[in-house]
């Protein structure tokens, strides 16, 4: 007999294992009251370890599940809905808006929500030193009048018809609590995790860094007591850490990636929700290369890609081939060129403007901070059909913090992002687009980093914003639409869907993959989770 | 051996500045700042906007002057804030992570030691059998297999297909202390770290074992008619066991590197976790301060290696 025959060595190991606690854990991620565990700050709507709401630009999911803005979007992101503010109105010349806050609001340690959170909630984030994001966008308000507990009265310097939308992002803040901090410690302040109030339906109860932030419910909510007793945030490092923990039942919901659908397909345990990303994807032309000067090179390359197949055979249909920065009906006009693919037009182009003088084959850098698998393949095709016309480029993904150093250079380097593949908001406000293609946003002014200065393109955009008559909106940006097409500052490519997979025990849960996270009517005081 | 001791430990102290020195260079030669991660794209920034962040951060300072500032308050006891905006004392941020990182490698130095040791031994013992066969391409396998691989497979099997085991975290969220809860996070990330160092002490077991089995004083044993079973177990393995110490010495300091990207893989809140996130976020004090930590374990561990082989073998002294 040997020193450890098969019988010792299988009872040690199986000590080991009963010792060590693997066994079959079903069921560790549900007991005691209703709680809900989400991923709420996965994928490109996620904003994880930011409790500030003044510089959130991503991330609102999570963030509305204590905090509130004055308005919301609907659930289909098509209109802007009054949250706190209960009704509003307008003046002919669009340059003042009364308010009317919802009654019987209150904050979650029990004091009344008023008009003059609101004028505090305005004044700080139009204040440079709290660290605010807003203060550009909320530049045009001059005054704030609180006539009443109940009533705020906006006074606009000029017309700005994203005021809405910038206010859907602004979450209201206390002032009784914050009135005492100096605004310039307010960028890394422990306010924020140290028991934060709110006015929303849950109270943010704790958060261990890098892991999760719980919640717990607000009885006295304004909209009645919600249903789950507790939500958990959980955190992940990568969108597949999310997938594995929705699959082996730790969490109910997450944003998930494209590629991971397969998981779930066929799976009654959960919900497969789709929704547009309003994210448009593009090959923006660096101008301050000086390659791109010519606007038929930049035909050639919208020619040279064939965007039908990229997006048939790498999105799986999956995604909608755009022709300008936006996909939405009401903002694109019929007629417009849709650049079907035509190699040899686009060595035609190529071969009128002289591309072997301006370029020829010398390699040009595409710097991109998406560093997913698909992001690879889909950069990998473009460049076999730039190629094939005579159009060398070089992919080079970095994380986000090298992508802006590179493009936020006070003397940028133009030869190391001749090219950018990127994403930009395009709705559902579409004004989004301005700051990267107008030629008053060209850096240090703003962040048309790409340096676009096309006159028709800057001239559309400066007419749909200043535009006192709001009916003619979508005209106008219909314009910016066909100012686009014609004189490309960009190629512009696709609007991809984007995906979350819910467990198929929620119950009137209403989530989407909305851009930055929405913020939209999203409910959370009716969510359930079926026994 | 005290003087020796102290003398490895101030060339320890000197090393820990040298490298510090280095990771804060190469730090500033990386492209980007803790305000390039702040900052989205479609945020319009002004010059000015960034120049007034980075002023905030300290980050407009000669470099020289900062690294100066950041040793000063590192000997008073000062690491910094970390520069995210919770703002956490970058002390309070790796005194939180220690014990995690602790307890995920010292559960998987353990299981490795002991299944490594067991398996050597077998596999000596059973020197050509297929028992010492499959024991060694298990170990191949389990050498050439990347961490980060390892984990990802280790995942898929046991949480996402078998459901034996929670794919991440330490404790589940929302939900009072229990000790089986701990376990059970722990279990699977400390066995895929321990797979790598089991597979290497087995290797390095068996082939010490071989040694000391064609020794004279092991043929005399035999002679004398001592049972096989104390002949390895007393006369043997003891004598095995010198090499695999100073292995196992040596791995434990450098063991912090396949860590990282297990608690990576396994959201799991220890100093490896913490770094890889630093990274991303250039948070310049709790890259530094992480640094030092784990420069300073893998020091001290090299040490104390050296000082147990001095205990372990008379003959090896120390000075």
């Amino acid at each position: 007999m040997g020193l450890i025959g098969n019988r010792t060595l299988a009872a040690v190991t199986s000590a080991a294992l009963a010792l060590t606690g693997l066994a079959p854990v079903a069921g560790w991620a549900a007991a005691g009251d209703k709680t809900l565990t989400g991923g709420f700050d996965v994928g490109p709507g996620g904003f994880p370890g930011n409790f500030n709401p003044l510089m959130a630009t991503t991330g609102y999911m999570a963030l509305t599940l204590n905090y509130q803005p004055l308005f919301v979007y609907d659930g289909k992101l098509s209109q802007i809905v009054g949250q706190l503010a209960k009704s509003y109105t307008v003046s002919d010349d669009k340059k003042t808006y009364t308010i009317t806050l919802q009654p019987d609001v209150k904050w979650q340690d029990g004091t009344p929500f008023t008009s003059a959170d609101v004028a505090f909630t305005l004044k700080l984030a139009q204040d440079k030193t709290s660290g605010s994001v807003y203060v550009d966008r909320l530049s045009a308000i001059t005054d704030v009048e609180t006539p009443d507990a109940h009533t705020v009265v906006l006074k606009l310097s000029k017309v700005n018809l994203s005021l809405l939308d910038t206010l859907t992002k602004l979450m209201m803040l206390p002032k009784h609590k914050l009135e005492k901090i100096d605004p310039s410690t307010l960028p890394r302040n422990p306010y924020w995790t140290d028991h934060p109030i709110a006015t929303g339906p849950f109270v943010f109860d704790k958060y261990v860094t890098d892991q999760y932030v719980e919640y717990s419910r607000f009885k006295e909510y304004w909209r009645g007591e919600p249903k789950i007793a507790r939500v958990v945030n959980r955190y992940f490092k990568t969108t597949a850490g999310a997938v594995s923990a929705l699959k082996s039942g730790e969490i109910q919901i997450s944003y998930v990636n494209a590629d991971d659908l397969s998981a779930f397909k066929g799976d009654k345990g959960f919900h497969v929700i789709k929704g547009n990303s309003f994210v448009v994807n593009y090959l923006g032309f660096n101008f301050g290369a000086k390659i791109w000067d010519n606007q038929k090179v930049r035909q050639a390359v919208m020619y040279a890609i064939n965007r039908k197949a990229i997006v048939d055979s790498l999105y799986g249909g999956m995604a909608k081939v755009a022709n300008c920065g936006y996909v939405v009906d009401r903002y694109v006009p019929k007629g417009l060129n849709d650049y079907a693919y035509d190699p040899e037009k686009a060595r035609q182009l190529l071969k009128e403007a002289g591309w072997d003088k301006i370029n020829g084959s010398k390699p040009i850098k595409v710097l991109t901070y998406y560093n997913t698998q698909l992001s690879d393949n889909v950069l990998g095709a473009m460049q076999a059909m730039l190629s094939q016309v005579g159009i060398n480029i070089v992919p080079r993904d970095v994380d986000m913090s090298t992508y802006n150093a590179t493009i936020y250079a006070t003397t940028p380097d133009y030869d190391s992002f001749g090219l950018v593949y990127a994403g930009l908001t395009n709705g559902p406000d579409p004004s989004n687009l301005n700051i990267g293609l107008n030629a008053s946003q060209i850096p240090p002014n703003g962040s048309n980093y790409t340096r676009v200065n096309l006159p028709g393109v800057s001239k559309a955009f400066d007419t749909a914003l200043s535009d006192a008559d709001g009916s003619k909106y979508d005209s106008d940006f219909q314009n910016v639409c066909k100012a686009m097409n014609t004189d490309l500052p960009w190629a512009t490519l696709w609007v991809t869907d984007r995906f979350g997979v819910a467990s198929a025990k929620l119950k009137d849960f209403v989530w989407m993959p909305a851009p930055g996270g929405g913020p939209y009517a999203s409910h959370p005081e009716k969510w359930d989770i079926a026994n | 051996m005290l003087r020796y001791t102290l003398k490895r430990l101030a060339a320890g102290a000197a090393m820990l500045i040298a490298l510090s020195m280095l990771v804060f260079i190469l730090l500033r030669l990386a492209p980007g700042d803790p305000v390039d991660a702040y900052i989205d794209p479609m945020v319009k920034m002004s010059a000015a906007d960034m120049a007034r962040l980075r002023a905030e951060l300290g980050l407009d300072k000669p470099l020289p002057v900062q690294y100066l500032i950041w040793l000063r308050d590192v000997l008073h006891g000062d690491f910094g804030r970390s520069l995210q905006r919770t703002g956490e004392p970058v002390l309070a941020l790796i005194g939180s992570r220690i014990g995690p990182t602790l307890l995920l490698m010292l559960s998987g130095f353990g299981i490795a030691i002991i299944f490594g040791l067991i398996a050597g031994v077998v596999s000596a013992v059973k020197r050509g059998s297929v028992r010492d066969g499959t024991l060694l391409a298990v170990a191949a396998v389990g050498v050439s297999s990347p961490a980060f691989l390892t984990a990802l497979i280790g995942l898929y099997l046991f949480s996402v297909v078998l459901h034996w085991a929670p794919s991440g975290g330490m404790l589940t969220p929302a939900m009072p202390f229990s000790l089986h809860d701990l376990l059970s996070h722990l279990i699977l990330p400390a066995l895929i770290l321990a797979f790598y160092q089991s597979a290497l002490v087995t290797r390095y077991m068996r082939s010490s074992m071989l040694e000391v089995l064609t020794q004279d004083y092991i043929r005399t044993a035999r002679a004398k008619g001592v049972r096989e079973n104390r002949i390895v177990s007393h006369h043997a393995v003891r004598n095995a066991l010198l090499p695999v110490v100073t292995l196992i010495g040596s791995t434990l300091g450098l063991a912090v590197g396949g860590a990282i990207f297990i608690e990576s893989v396994f959201n799991w809140p220890g100093m490896g976790l913490l770094l890889v996130n630093a990274v991303e976020l250039r948070d310049y004090p709790v890259i530094m301060g992480s640094t030092l930590v784990i420069g300073a374990w893998v020091i001290v561990m090299n040490i104390a290696t050296d000082l147990v082989y001095a205990v372990i073998d008379p003959r090896v002294k120390v000075s």
